[in-house]
């Protein structure tokens, strides 16, 4: 055998090993549904969490696009992904309003905290509002004596902590204290913990990595509570009819799945470090002071029981059947 | 495990881990070991089998603008990953123009990524090994009658060491890489996530040593790769009695 013939051999065997694989692995699996979500769902562990109950349930393969809230919108606008659970309600409901998405509801909540470093050279401890708080930040900047790292991805968290300094009267771009990380909330966290600088994050996800860094990470709350804190998240089914090729069925299941008694409760019960990080709030936006969901939550009811599940106690109570 | 956990600590932790991991089998961690393997390896392979041939063409033919193709290859060796992630990302995306392939966020649109990549690379080192023999070499085989097809074939056994240098740098940089693979994979779980992929989510997380352990698995990766063709190599650097055997009578050769 000369030569040649050992390479058309080699090359044979090359095209067949690559036919193989290009097989083995063509197509996306039918059961995989993919949900584009922030990072704080995935950062705090929550979807991981959840995987395995609804697999199981639905014979899926749950999986995520670990992205912001303005991406994960942009990615669903594009039809690329399943399913979108952000946390933004102005740009969910213009979502909602374009044509992108059919449905939408709260689905759960958690809050808004301010962390900084514990010697607090801001004074936010004392702060009488988050808009007081973002203003003392401000001027501890400017005077050198404290930063702040933004998330600068466009995010949910991002967009509220830019609604904010809007409300204090502050425009931070290009301050010499002001540092956009252009990243997610944990690694955002880890960047402010290297600066030893003060950042907005939602609960959960501090937390979460309060539980993975321990020690390492010198950065305490300094401020929270205020009403104006609170982080809602919102579920949205995207429009088959626009996006053909999506997984509609299996998102509808998830859709299914998260508002079902089962989801709420298995939300509510998700703790780290013995602390609830989401509450489920599914059927009653309005008792976190939110506008009313009543069409919705009436479509979706009727959905669960048609499918032989359960809406959670409170909501049947709330609609009054 | 209370107490402060200092650099050191982690890494430390960070190699037991790893040792554990691959130990004990785990499966999650097995299944994200085995899909680098396979989509860096096919896209290394597609990029040897485009690379390797082209590279050849275009150094021992003689054509207008050769130089430029050359400058052109040398300079796609160094294409950003990013970059290649998101035009792929556009292009693939269920918008773009390639969106009724359904490529976006599979393992094939990685390997693709990666094949973007590792193309030039192998066709750059192909150039520059073939261009680098002895030009008295090529000229021996044309006068002792060599056909167009035996000459290239003496050519590329003659630069092979330089070949498979080439198909080692190309999985190193294809294995090793991360941005493009993220933006048109999507790091699912299960589905596209890589090694590299899962470095990056378990760094963001603060999982240091969990992200260590894949760091050395995947250190590994190229390390083993690395002997293989090392071994190979030191083989294939002896005398070839190919060149000599065509040389000596191409015809008997060429009938055989």
């Amino acid at each position: 055998m000369d030569l040649r013939t050992k390479l058309w051999i080699a090359a044979a065997m090359c095209f067949l090993v690559v036919g193989a694989v290009v097989v083995a692995y063509s197509a996306r699996p039918r059961a995989l549904l993919v949900i584009a979500t922030t990072t704080s769902t995935v950062d705090t562990g929550l979807l991981d969490y959840l995987k395995p109950y609804f697999d199981q349930k639905f014979h899926a393969n749950m999986t995520w696009l670990y992205l912001g809230t303005g991406q994960a919108m942009a990615v669903a606008a594009r039809g690329d992904a399943d399913i979108l659970l952000v946390h933004d309600r102005v740009r969910e409901n213009a979502f909602v309003a374009s044509g992108n998405g059919t449905h939408r509801v709260t689905i759960m909540y958690n809050d808004f905290v301010i962390v900084g470093p514990s010697a607090d050279p801001a004074g936010i401890a004392e702060a009488t509002s988050t808009v007081d708080a973002f203003q003392k930040i401000a001027a501890a900047g400017a005077s050198g004596n404290a930063a702040f790292v933004s998330r600068g991805d466009g995010s949910g968290t991002n967009a509220f902590e830019l609604r904010t300094w809007s409300q204090a009267g502050i425009s931070p771009k290009g301050k010499s204290w002001y540092f956009e990380g252009g990243s997610g909330m944990a690694p955002t966290l880890r960047t402010t913990n290297e600066k030893q600088a003060y950042t907005i994050s939602d609960r959960g996800t501090w937390i979460k990595l309060q539980s993975t860094m321990r020690d390492t990470l010198n950065l305490q709350i300094l401020y929270q509570g205020d009403n104006g804190l609170l982080n809602p998240y919102g579920l949205i089914l995207l429009n088959e009819t626009r996006y053909p090729n999506i997984q509609s069925q299996l998102a509808n299941d998830f859709f299914l799945f998260m508002i079902s008694d089962e989801g709420q409760s298995l939300i509510a019960d998700y703790k780290v470090n013995d602390q609830q990080l989401f509450k489920p709030v599914f059927g009653k936006p309005e008792t976190i002071g939110l506008p009313l969901e009543t069409a919705e939550i009436e479509y979706w009811v009727a959905q669960l029981e048609a499918n032989g599940m359960k809406p959670p106690s409170w909501v049947s109570a709330n609609l009054g059947g | 495990m209370r107490g402060a956990l200092s650099g050191w600590d982690v890494i430390i932790s960070g190699v037991a881990k790893a040792v554990q991991l691959i130990l004990s089998g785990d499966p999650t961690v097995l299944q994200i070991t085995f899909l680098s393997i396979v989509v860096s390896g096919t896209a290394t392979l597609l990029g040897a089998l485009i690379g390797i041939p082209l590279g050849t063409v275009t150094s021992l033919k003689q054509f207008k603008g050769k130089s430029a193709v050359v400058q052109v290859v040398n300079t796609l060796t160094g294409l950003p990953p990013v970059v290649v992630g998101l035009v792929l990302y556009l292009v693939l995306s269920n918008s773009g123009p390639l969106g009724f392939l359904r490529l976006l966020y599979t393992p094939q649109a990685m390997m693709l990524a990666q094949l973007v990549m590792v193309m030039p690379i192998t066709m750059s080192i192909t150039i520059s090994s073939v261009s680098a023999i002895d030009p008295d070499v090529r000229e021996a085989a044309m006068s002792l009658g060599a056909s167009p097809l035996d000459e290239t074939l003496i050519m590329l056994n003659e630069a092979r060491v330089g070949l498979l240098t080439s198909v080692v740098v190309g999985f190193g940089s294809a294995i090793s890489e991360v941005g493009a693979i993220m933006m048109v994979g999507g790091n699912l779980l299960g589905y596209t996530r890589v090694l590299t992929g899962a470095i990056v989510l378990l760094t963001n997380q603060g999982e240091f040593a969990e992200a260590i352990a894949l760091g050395i698995i995947l250190l590994s990766l190229a390390f083993v790769v690395n002997i293989l063709l090392t071994i190979l190599r030191s083989k294939f650097a002896g005398t070839s009695s190919y060149t000599a055997s065509i040389l000596v009578s191409p015809a008997e050769s060429r009938s055989a």
